[in-house]
């Protein structure tokens, strides 16, 4: 197995900074912005880009964090975990510009799986989705709004965003078993 | 307490149309002393007969005084007071002071319903120009049951004269109500008018059966006769040219089918425009060779008299004839119907159910399309009204008549406040829609009458062409090129179209692949319900074939026109409830930007950024009839933009 960095952690942290710039952008302030992160690293991450908001502009934007394990198609581990406690979104969804945020893109399936969480929580004006990483190749038609960065590895490849809030380190690195 | 009327055999619910016949169960023997005989003691009827009538009136008078009450009648108006010109919401006024029920026949359609809105006391319709007949529907019904036992499930049989005759058109209606199969036999050139089984089908949700062979005779030598089907729609046109996959069809089911009863009308010679000479041969009559043929051993013959020869003298010592004893009931179900209404059994009924009423303003549309409508010759005593119908599948607006239920279709809608004109389409509905909540909504026959009362039409145009049937075809092909490219597995390949458009495009990509590749596809539908979207998978219309398994496979989902992703959303959400496809792709023909999920297609026929206020629609010769495809762009015209001549701005901006 072999280990490499992508980006090192000013390169991680200039795009975070990056991100929520472009959160702002697209939803012209902050005015209905929600955000919520998909558990674990995405809601690390959407911590960050809600500080980083409210250094640019003066207003934190609620936060929440989803835990989507239940709503994913591949629900083996599902049963053992629990289904509600993990999801903690503090204000109602309906009518919001909800931004999703997550370290890696991959097949779609993570993020097909919150749109389905976040249909039970209410009825949003409009959802966009915020990434650190965008590794391509995906399996359904779901795309990311806002993009961190776009890294093209191969299938065998696997994609970690490791933070320091659980890994102790800000760095994108890329595993093969080659 | 509001007054009851009954105007149309649609003013009785179910449950009072029972009501009515336990009343008459009691009455049947007309037993003098009964408890009955006085409830209406001290009443006055008053008979207003514009048309000669003699079973009716006097059947009504006679019900009266059985209740104790007593009866004055005008049974010549047509000499009297309509000669006179008094208008006829003057007569019911006037007449309303002089009794404490009307019962009116008139020879305009529509008309009793008019008078009905004057008189201050209940109204009975006995019978408006070829409109309705509700109190002879409640007396055959009423017969139908006391020899039947139960309605439901019984097979009606209903010959001659269907287009003029209306107790055949109260009579279907409440058959229908109650669950009976009607089989339609009618005159050459009579046929059931197409209002009435519209109004079957979208408020009945029924489809009468007509006999394609128009002559009884033939249904006699032929025991297996053809039939359509009630569940599949059709138009009159239809009957004459039943294709031979039909008629196998049909003949298969019509063996099983049993005829319980036979009505039989008489040509309503005094409501014919132009004689109808061809019709005479093949006119259906019942005689001799009915009373024979074995198939019709326990088929009851029903007549709403007078007969003059449909009906052969025959009949008459025959058990199953029962039209004596059908005009018999006349009385007992007449006296529970006026003592139904008279009483306060009646008191709580909800108001005919007229769901978005339109009213003209003035100049619009001066009378109701339908010749011998009331609001043609009595506009002073008439509103006029009409119920503004589910737009069907032609690009018209359709209206109803509030008086004489018939249908009409406008083409030219108009917005009052900005005095703009543009021509219906379906696209247009919701827009149309607000206009008419708001009051804002006026419709025309012409663009002349149109632009004499100073519309001016919408500056560019309801409509841009976007895409003709040849864009339409390359761009299906292309997607579908597209698609067979980047297939890795064609065996786990599935089409799974979104109901309708969708569904005919899968069709169509599937076709395209089929030809490519030399081999079947499998192609499913989703069917949405509601803007939220509950969707749901239809399954396969044959039972044989195995219900859709999307486990592992490559599923392309394919939709006309993607927006704002929600359709797309929640079909995906759907899948992944049943199963965990290895991919989906997403096909459109048409991605109009603005999405507000984040929904991206694979691929797409043609992107189209339009404007907020336009609507897409893709326009297929599956779905529309008499159109080529083609793809089409509609402004949306925003009512509460006061500032605006042209409400279409925005799309006058990007044209310039």
């Amino acid at each position: 197995m072999t280990r490499r960095v992508l980006f090192e952690a000013d390169e991680v942290s200039r795009t975070i900074s990056r991100l929520a710039h472009e959160i702002v952008e697209k939803n012209g302030g902050t005015k209905d912005l929600t955000l919520l992160g998909i558990r674990t690293r995405g809601a690390h991450l959407v911590r960050r880009i809600a500080a980083k908001i409210e250094g640019i502009t003066g207003a934190a934007p609620p936060v929440g964090d989803i835990d989507v394990s239940a709503y994913r198609d591949d629900r083996s581990r599902s049963a053992e975990l629990s289904k509600k406690a993990a999801t903690e979104v503090p204000v109602s969804v309906d009518d919001k510009t909800v931004v999703v945020v997550d370290d890696v893109i991959y097949t779609g399936r993570t993020i097909r799986a919150a749109l389905d969480l976040i249909s039970h929580l209410g009825n949003p004006k409009r959802i966009l989705v915020a990434i650190l990483v965008d590794r391509g190749e995906r399996e359904l038609p779901i795309r990311a709004d806002i993009v961190g960065k776009n890294v093209q590895v191969a299938n065998s490849e696997r994609v970690n965003v490791r933070l320091r809030e659980s890994d102790g380190i800000d760095q994108i690195t890329v595993k093969s078993w080659r | 307490m509001r007054k009851r009327d009954l105007v149309s055999i649609a003013d009785l619910t179910d449950r009072e149309i029972e009501e009515i016949f336990q009343l008459a169960d009691a009455m049947v023997d007309l037993n003098p002393i009964a408890s009955h005989a006085k409830s209406c003691a001290g009443k006055i009827m008053a008979t207003l007969f514009y048309e000669p009538s003699t079973r009716t009136r006097l059947s009504f008078e006679s019900a009266m005084q059985r209740l104790g009450g007593s009866a004055i009648s005008c049974p010549d108006m047509r000499s009297s007071s309509a000669a006179k010109g008094e208008s006829i919401a003057d007569t019911a006024r006037v007449v309303s002071s002089y009794a404490d029920v009307l019962v009116i026949r008139h020879y305009w359609d529509g008309a009793v319903q008019a008078m009905a809105e004057f008189a201050d006391v209940p109204v009975v319709n006995a019978g408006d120009g070829s409109h309705e007949h509700p109190t002879q529907t409640l007396c055959d019904l009423y017969t139908l049951k006391k020899e039947k036992g139960n309605l439901k499930g019984l097979t009606v049989v209903i010959c001659g004269d269907l287009k003029h005759g209306r107790t055949v058109h109260s009579l279907v209606y409440a058959l229908a109500r109650f669950g009976v199969h009607v089989v339609t036999l009618a005159a050459n050139g009579m046929e059931l008018p197409e209002y009435v089984i519209e109004k079957l089908q979208n408020e009945h949700h029924y489809s009468p059966l007509p006999l394609v062979s128009r002559d009884l005779q033939a249904v006699v030598e032929q025991p297996d006769a053809i039939y359509l089907t009630p569940n599949r729609p059709h138009q009159l046109a239809l009957f004459t040219r039943v294709d031979e996959e039909l008629q196998d069809d049909l003949s298969k089911m019509a063996p099983g089918l049993k005829f319980d009863a036979f009505y039989v009308t008489r040509k309503q010679k005094e409501r014919l425009r132009e004689p109808v000479a061809e019709g005479e041969a093949s006119y259906p009559r019942i005689g001799d060779r009915f009373l024979k043929e074995k198939r019709f051993k326990d088929a009851v013959v029903m007549h709403p008299l007078p007969r003059v020869d449909e009906l052969s003298p025959a009949v008459d010592k025959d058990r199953r004839g029962i039209y004596f004893k059908q005009a018999a009931y006349g009385v007992p179900v007449r006296m529970a119907l006026l003592s139904f209404l008279m009483n306060d059994s009646a008191s709580s009924h909800p108001a005919k159910k007229y769901l978005t009423v339109y009213r003209g303003p003035e100049g619009a549309i001066s009378a109701c399309a339908n010749a011998n409508c009331v609001t043609r010759t009595e506009p002073t005593s008439t509103d006029l009204r009409f119920e503004v119908l589910p737009p069907g599948s032609s690009e018209t607006l359709n209206l109803r008549c509030f008086y004489c239920d018939h249908r009409f279709k406008v083409q030219l809608v108009g917005h009052v406040r900005s005095k703009r004109y543009c021509p219906y389409d379906r696209g247009l509905k919701e827009i149309v829609d607000g206009w008419l909540r708001e009051g804002d909504l006026i419709v025309f026959d012409t663009i002349k009458q149109a632009e004499e009362l100073g519309y001016e039409p919408y500056r560019t145009g309801p409509q841009r062409n976007l895409m003709d049937e040849a864009e339409l075809r390359a761009a299906v092909k292309r997607i579908s090129e597209s698609i067979g490219r980047e297939t890795e597995d064609r065996d786990s390949l599935v089409i799974v179209g979104i109901r309708t458009k969708g569904a005919f495009l899968a069709r169509r990509i599937a076709r395209e692949l089929e030809k490519q590749w030399q081999r079947r596809f499998e192609t499913r539908e989703i069917e949405m319900y509601g803007s939220g979207g509950q969707p749901e998978m239809v399954l396969p219309e044959d039972p044989k074939l195995p219900a859709p398994d999307l486990h592992d496979r490559e599923v392309i989902l394919v939709d006309d026109v993607i927006h704002t992703g929600r359709t797309v959303r929640a079909a995906l959400s759907l899948i992944f409830q049943s199963a965990r496809p290895r991919s989906v792709r997403l096909a459109v023909l048409i991605d109009r930007g603005l999405r507000e999920l984040p929904v991206k297609p694979d691929y797409v026929g043609k992107h189209i950024p339009s404007a907020d206020r336009e609507r897409v629609r893709v326009k297929l010769r599956e779905v529309e009839q008499n159109e080529r495809d083609k793809v089409v762009v509609y402004s949306i015209i925003n009512a509460d933009d006061s500032n605006q001549r042209s409400a279409l701005s925005s799309n006058s901006e990007a044209d310039s």
